[in-house]
């Protein structure tokens, strides 16, 4: 500015007013900080809020759905601070299709398909496991690796299937009896989308103890005709035992029950029927429990055979579709004995994990510990659910079949033509084997 | 001793006794000093309180002027409440209007979508029992699929997990119409027609597990993002209490410092400060104008989103919802305006105060 007269005009704020600027500036710049750690702080608080998920397929639901999550997904979440995303549908196959074709599968399934699995292991939509999980823990028979010699599944959840469910206080007489009474047997085929399995379960039991393994093998790998004597007479068997095509009360009482509600008829009075040939995981259903419900080797009622040639077997199996760190992570978690004795508790299924071996006690020990030792008995033998092996396409249309056979018995030569004319199709992928042990 | 001759608070005389640093013709005088003849006396509650504000500075000593002092004050208690105001009533918009271009694009006609689907499942269901197959029954389930797609293409449906449960439903959904299907393939009467079609009905009604009660539960989902869309909680009565607060505090500065000009430079008005003043008011006022109108179409929106709809009703409430939240993507939009008059705001202050400050800043030894 200016000069004065007085002498030169200085910056009045000079000394004075330092402080102040000093203060404002310092004022300032904490002032700056804290915005920029506040803004830090909420971007961090969000990103962390966005916690990792995994989305996980499976065919379990209502109370197993419940039981699933308590057991098994909640721990997992607590103990890795991963979601895991749960669908339940027992439309699991189409859903899965849908999701695969659509680019968007799941990044974990839970599937009951050896058959189904390998085909999507062809079509390389499936990861190998052998980096995240130990096969020796399950054996070769329920890990078993494909022809390109990789693993690509593990069972979370075994059940044995060729057995008979009865009340506790029904004897061996009483059962000998019932099981030439088709009204006797539990019979439900309901299961929503899925619906017509249970009769699968039937055929390949009757298959299996009659024939034995041997046959029934080559019956799943697809090497038998569905309208070979054999096969024929494993339907005919069934519509005896069962009354196919005959008492219509009696044919809709079992084609529009659900599998899992027929048992209720066990705990009415009187009893709506009293044996039920299902898998192990029905004892879990309330009328068992109340019926205090007991087992039998299925071969006398089936066939009157003395004793069980082999076992049908059924497995929830685990595959990868989409390898991220916390699908890995999931895997790896399902794979482990906790998770799998976890699970094994909740419901009456078994893992055949090397480390969970079956307890000796408990209230239900006399029939879950025959149960258990059964499933992991080495010179047993094994074989799974020739359905479930079976490529999806005609698994699903032996369910078709099954329903239809049950409401009217003269179209068994058309069903079966039908299934022989569809196993026939090219591209479809058949299991090489499916026994554990086939003897000579 | 001080070059200032303002009055407030220490005591000068207008004959410049003890401030022998008057200015004289050859130094640059500032522009008014008309303050410097008025006889002093004590401060005042409002300019006690300004003294104590950080960057006011030290007092001068007794007999100094405290004109540039309380310049400085004013200028940037000004600024600091512009800031202020600035700042919280942009939050305080963006908390209403942020929420409100997701429920119009997307909350909203996602509750419709969902609800249609059930809706078209419902007809369906009561198509899927005629005695042969109709074409009203794959008219709905068309209908359910495309609503079902119309939801997944919202944007906020749940993240990935309510797109995998869409996905699953629509699977659901084919494998209905298939079972219905071969149901009505089975002659009238007959047992198979009976049980495929009782599968259906489990496939559509299964407690949580069927169609039905996946799409509720996605409902029940995207209701509860329309109502934390929508509510005004606590929070934003607290950003808004304080907004106005502020609003108010400003105002009331604005007006001092007017005042306070024009005591101590004999100016009637400074035209910044008054448009300051307009601005702040103006702004404020609009702002909660387009809160309240856009507030009243979320609330209409979740009322009637809430509440049982089907058949006509649906179209019906698609077009009052479009109508309840109609401009509320202008008003959001308008946020950007807030963070400009701010800065205009303060540009204000700034130079309202600026020329008299500048008077004030250099002084003779």
């Amino acid at each position: 500015m200016s000069a004065h007269p007085g002498g030169p005009a200085t910056a009045a704020p000079g000394t004075r007013r330092r402080p102040s600027r000093r203060l404002v500036r310092t004022v300032t710049v904490v002032a700056s900080c804290l915005a920029v750690l506040a803004a830090a702080v909420v971007v961090g608080v969000r990103a962390l809020g966005q916690e990792p998920t995994v989305t996980l397929l499976a065919n379990w639901t209502q109370d197993d759905e419940t039981n699933f999550r308590k057991a098994v997904i909640e721990p997992f979440e607590r103990k890795y601070h991963i979601h895991v995303d749960y669908q339940g549908s027992n439309a699991e196959s189409q859903v899965l299709g849908a999701d695969v074709e659509a680019g968007t599968p799941p990044d974990v399934v839970v599937l009951t398909g050896p058959g189904e699995l390998a085909e999507y292991a062809r079509q390389k939509y499936l990861l190998p496991l052998e980096d995240l999980v130990d096969t020796g823990d399950f054996g070769d028979s329920w890990a078993k690796p494909l022809a390109d010699g990789h693993v690509y599944w593990f069972p979370l959840k075994t059940d044995l299937k060729s057995i008979v469910w009865y009340p506790g206080d029904v004897g061996e007489q009483q059962r000998g009896q019932a099981a030439h009474e088709p009204a006797q047997w539990c019979v439900g085929m309901g299961s929503g989308a899925t619906s017509g399995w249970p009769g699968t379960d039937w055929i390949e039991d009757i298959l299996l103890q009659r024939y034995g393994p041997k046959l029934y093998e080559q019956w799943a790998r697809g090497d038998l005709s569905w309208q070979s004597k054999q096969v024929k007479d494993a339907w005919k068997t069934w519509r005896d035992l069962v009354g196919a095509g005959g008492d219509p009360a009696l044919v809709r009482r079992a084609l529009t029950t659900p599998f899992g509600a027929v048992s209720r008829l066990v705990t009415t009075e009187p009893r709506g029927c009293t044996l039920e040939h299902q898998a192990s995981f029905i004892r879990g259903q309330n009328a068992w429990r109340q019926a205090r419900g007991r087992w039998s080797p299925s071969a006398p009622l089936l066939v009157g055979a003395p004793a069980n040639r082999a076992w049908e077997v059924s497995a929830d199996l685990v595959a990868l579709l989409h390898t991220t760190p916390e699908a890995r992570k999931l895997i790896r978690y399902l794979a482990s004995a906790d998770a799998q004795r976890a699970w094994g508790a909740e419901t009456s299924g078994f893992s055949v994990h090397a480390d969970v071996q079956p307890g000796s006690g408990g209230p239900d020990a006399d029939w879950r510990v025959p149960l258990a030792r059964t499933l992991r008995d080495k010179n047993e033998v094994h074989c799974f659910d020739a359905s479930d092996a079976m490529p999806p396409a005609v698994r699903d249309a032996f369910a078709e079949a099954t329903i239809e056979f049950l409401a009217d018995r003269d179209h068994l030569e058309a069903l079966l033509r039908s299934l022989d004319t569809l196993s026939r199709t090219s591209g479809l992928t058949w299991l090489p084997s499916v026994c554990a042990r086939t003897p000579d | 001793m001080s070059t200032d001759r303002g009055t407030t608070p220490g005591p000068e005389s207008p004959s410049g006794a003890g401030t022998p640093t008057a200015p004289s013709s050859s130094v640059p005088r500032p522009r008014a000093r008309p303050a410097d003849r008025r006889v002093p006396r004590a401060p005042r509650l409002p300019a006690r309180l300004l003294a104590r504000l950080p960057g006011a500075g030290p007092r001068p000593a007794d007999g100094g002027s405290t004109t540039a002092r309380d310049l400085t004050v004013r200028h940037r208690l000004l600024l600091a409440l512009s800031a202020l105001l600035t700042l919280s009533l942009f939050v305080s918009y963006q908390g209403v209007h942020g929420d409100a271009d997701p429920l119009r694009t997307s909350s909203a006609p996602a509750v419709l979508s969902l609800d249609t689907a059930l809706y078209a499942l419902g007809e369906a269901q009561r198509d899927a029992g005629a005695q042969a197959p109709t074409s009203d029954f794959q008219k709905q389930i068309s209908v359910a699929a495309q609503s079902l797609s119309a939801a997944a293409a919202e944007d906020d449906l749940g993240g990935p997990a309510g797109r995998q449960t869409l996905q699953t439903i629509a699977g659901l959904i084919t494998v209905y119409a298939v079972k219905v299907q071969q149901s009505q393939l089975q002659p009238d009467g007959s047992v198979l027609r009976e049980a495929y079609l009782s599968y259906a009905t489990s496939i559509l009604t299964e407690e949580k597990s069927g169609i039905q009660g996946r799409l509720k539960d996605l409902r029940g989902q995207q209701r509860a993002t329309v109502h934390r869309q929508t509510s005004f909680g606590p929070l934003l009565w607290l950003a808004w209490s304080v907004t106005l607060l502020l609003t108010l505090a400003l105002g009331a500065a604005l007006l001092e410092t007017q005042l306070f000009l024009r005591h101590r430079f004999r100016r009637r008005y400074n035209r910044q400060l008054i448009a300051a003043l307009a601005l702040s008011t103006g702004g404020v006022v609009t702002a909660v104008l387009f809160t309240v109108w856009t507030q009243q179409g979320m609330t209409d929106t979740r009322h009637l989103l809430d509440r049982h709809l089907a058949g006509p009703l649906i179209p019906e409430a698609g077009r009052h919802t479009a109508s309840y939240l109609a401009h509320t993507g202008f008003r959001a939009a308008a946020a950007v305006w807030i963070l400009i008059g701010g800065i205009l705001l303060m540009a204000l202050a700034e130079t309202g105060l600026r020329r008299h400050i500048d008077d004030y800043r250099f002084r003779p030894r």
